[in-house]
């Protein structure tokens, strides 16, 4: 079970990095981990920062920190397969890729970036497949986005 | 390109032509609140130094790429005819706006007289400038709209399954607009706007070619017309509502759109020339649409910096046509504008 102070101040720096407040939403990821550092979410969550501010070797090195806690977390394995993309290392990160999408079959944004993958290595099938996965869940999210906002 | 993000070959090699073709830079931004369907900030409308796609946020995977796709073959279409110096849109002026006003202003006077429950003044008076506005913003997107779907389709066949979701969405959004007002609006109005995007939609369902994107299947109040016989439009009172009226005019507009973009040759190779007969298209296809609603005088072609400057004297616009058209009657509720 992870800390509760820690999945607090996760929950506040995810607040910011939604408003792309990445600097603060950074402090709140540390303080998080420093409390509770066999808790993987924080890993992950400050990896997807880097990611959004170009530090991808970081990324990749906070991914690693979440996998050697917790081998199953499939958001490690698809934050993982982003920063091996935007390192144009394209088979690794789709090896890491259909780990996150076989662990968590419902993140459109893991199966996209395995297409984009899968293309780059010139798998088109396999590549069209995964991005109609892929579309398929976007769909679903804005259909239940949008019937969300209808009920407000 | 600047905003580095994972994209498919497609549309990474659709950024890269239009930006060679137009020698400009285009980024990429996401948006928590940001338009479903995106938002095209350029520099041949506005005063800034490159282009921004904006799209919402949460869309990761290819919806964000069909976002991208319409906006890039925008921007080529606006860049074609500015690179030539003859890039213009729908703007209004001062007397335009007189004579747009005073036409819906003499329509709504037609309606009120066989209405029980009659308009409170002011709010008629509000309403003028306002729908008046809104045909502007219409006629500005809706011609180009379908162009750019159609231009979409046939180069990016990818990307058609996102392509088909995200017109049927704005399809639906599209007709919900102006229902809650369905009982203020002068019928002639309501039924125009109804038919613009009835036309839009059936000629994106032929060239798509999607059924389900026919109103007469895709929107609600439209669907009892579907196969309707002739005897029984004679023996109903069909022709007397609204929606059936949209779909009468809606059919005729198709026609209007049909015509120009049934020539168009889609598969021809991607040049600034090609692009910018497509602008030509679009100016004639707005022309007619124009024509049909006999509006032709409210607008006028000019660049976008007019129609800019044009919104930000749009209350002085609107109070000098309600003097013209009121007189002294008016002096009160010009105060409360």
């Amino acid at each position: 079970m992870p800390l509760k102070e820690a999945v607090e101040l996760l929950r506040k720096g995810i607040a910011y990095a939604k408003r792309t407040k990445y600097k603060e939403a950074l402090a709140f990821y540390e303080k998080a981990i420093s409390l509770d550092p066999k808790y993987p979410e924080g890993f992950v969550l400050r990896a997807s920062v880097y990611i959004e501010t170009g530090r991808y070797q970081e990324a990749l090195a906070d991914c690693n920190r979440a996998l050697s806690l917790d081998q199953n977390c499939a958001d490690a394995w698809s934050k993982k397969a982003l920063g091996l993309f935007y390192l144009e290392k394209y088979e690794e990160a789709v090896l890491a890729g259909t780990r996150a999408t076989s662990l968590n079959g419902n993140d459109a944004g893991a199966w996209y970036v395995l297409g984009v993958c899968l293309e780059e290595i010139g798998k088109s099938d396999e590549a069209q497949t995964a991005y109609g996965r892929s579309l398929e869940l976007e769909i679903i999210l804005d259909i239940q986005a949008e019937s969300k906002k209808i009920r407000k | 390109m600047r905003t580095e993000m994972p994209l498919s070959k497609p549309i990474r090699r659709l950024l890269v032509q239009t930006e060679e073709l137009l020698d400009t830079e285009i980024s990429l931004l996401r948006q928590p609140e940001a338009e479903p369907g995106g938002t095209l900030v350029d520099k041949y409308t506005y005063d800034i130094e490159s282009n921004v796609i904006i799209f919402p946020a949460q869309y990761v995977g290819l919806l964000k790429d069909f976002i991208i796709a319409k906006h890039c073959t925008n921007l080529l279409i606006k860049g074609a005819a500015a690179k030539r110096k003859e890039y213009r849109i729908c703007s209004y002026t001062e007397g335009s706006v007189y004579t747009g006003m005073r036409q819906i202003y003499l329509d709504a006077l037609k309606d009120e007289a066989k209405k029980e429950k009659k308009l409170p003044v002011q709010k008629l008076i509000q309403m003028l400038f306002i729908l008046y506005t809104h045909f502007n913003d219409d006629i500005n997107e809706i011609p180009w709209n379908a162009i750019m779907n159609a231009s979409v389709y046939h180069r990016m066949p990818k990307i058609r399954k996102t392509q088909l979701y995200h017109i049927m969405k704005e399809s639906k959004n599209d007709m919900d607009e102006m229902m809650e007002q369905e009982s203020i609006v002068p019928r002639r109005y309501f039924v125009l706007d109804k038919a613009m995007f009835y036309a839009r939609d059936m000629f994106l369902a032929k060239t798509l070619p999607a059924d389900e994107l026919m109103p007469v299947l895709n929107i609600p109040q439209m669907k009892k017309f579907n196969h309707l016989e002739v005897k029984e439009m004679l023996t109903t009172r069909w022709t007397q509502t609204a929606w059936y009226q949209s779909k009468v005019f809606g059919d005729n507009m198709l026609e209007i759109i049909d015509k120009p973009l049934g020539l168009v040759n889609w598969a021809e190779e991607p040049s600034l020339d090609y692009f910018y007969d497509l602008y030509k298209v679009g100016v004639l296809v707005t022309d007619n649409l124009l024509s049909y609603m006999t509006m032709r005088q409210w607008f006028t072609w000019e660049t976008p910096k007019h129609l800019l400057e044009s919104h930000d004297h749009k209350q002085e616009y609107e109070r000098n046509a309600l003097k013209k058209i009121f007189g002294d009657l008016i002096t009160d509720t010009l105060e409360d504008l």
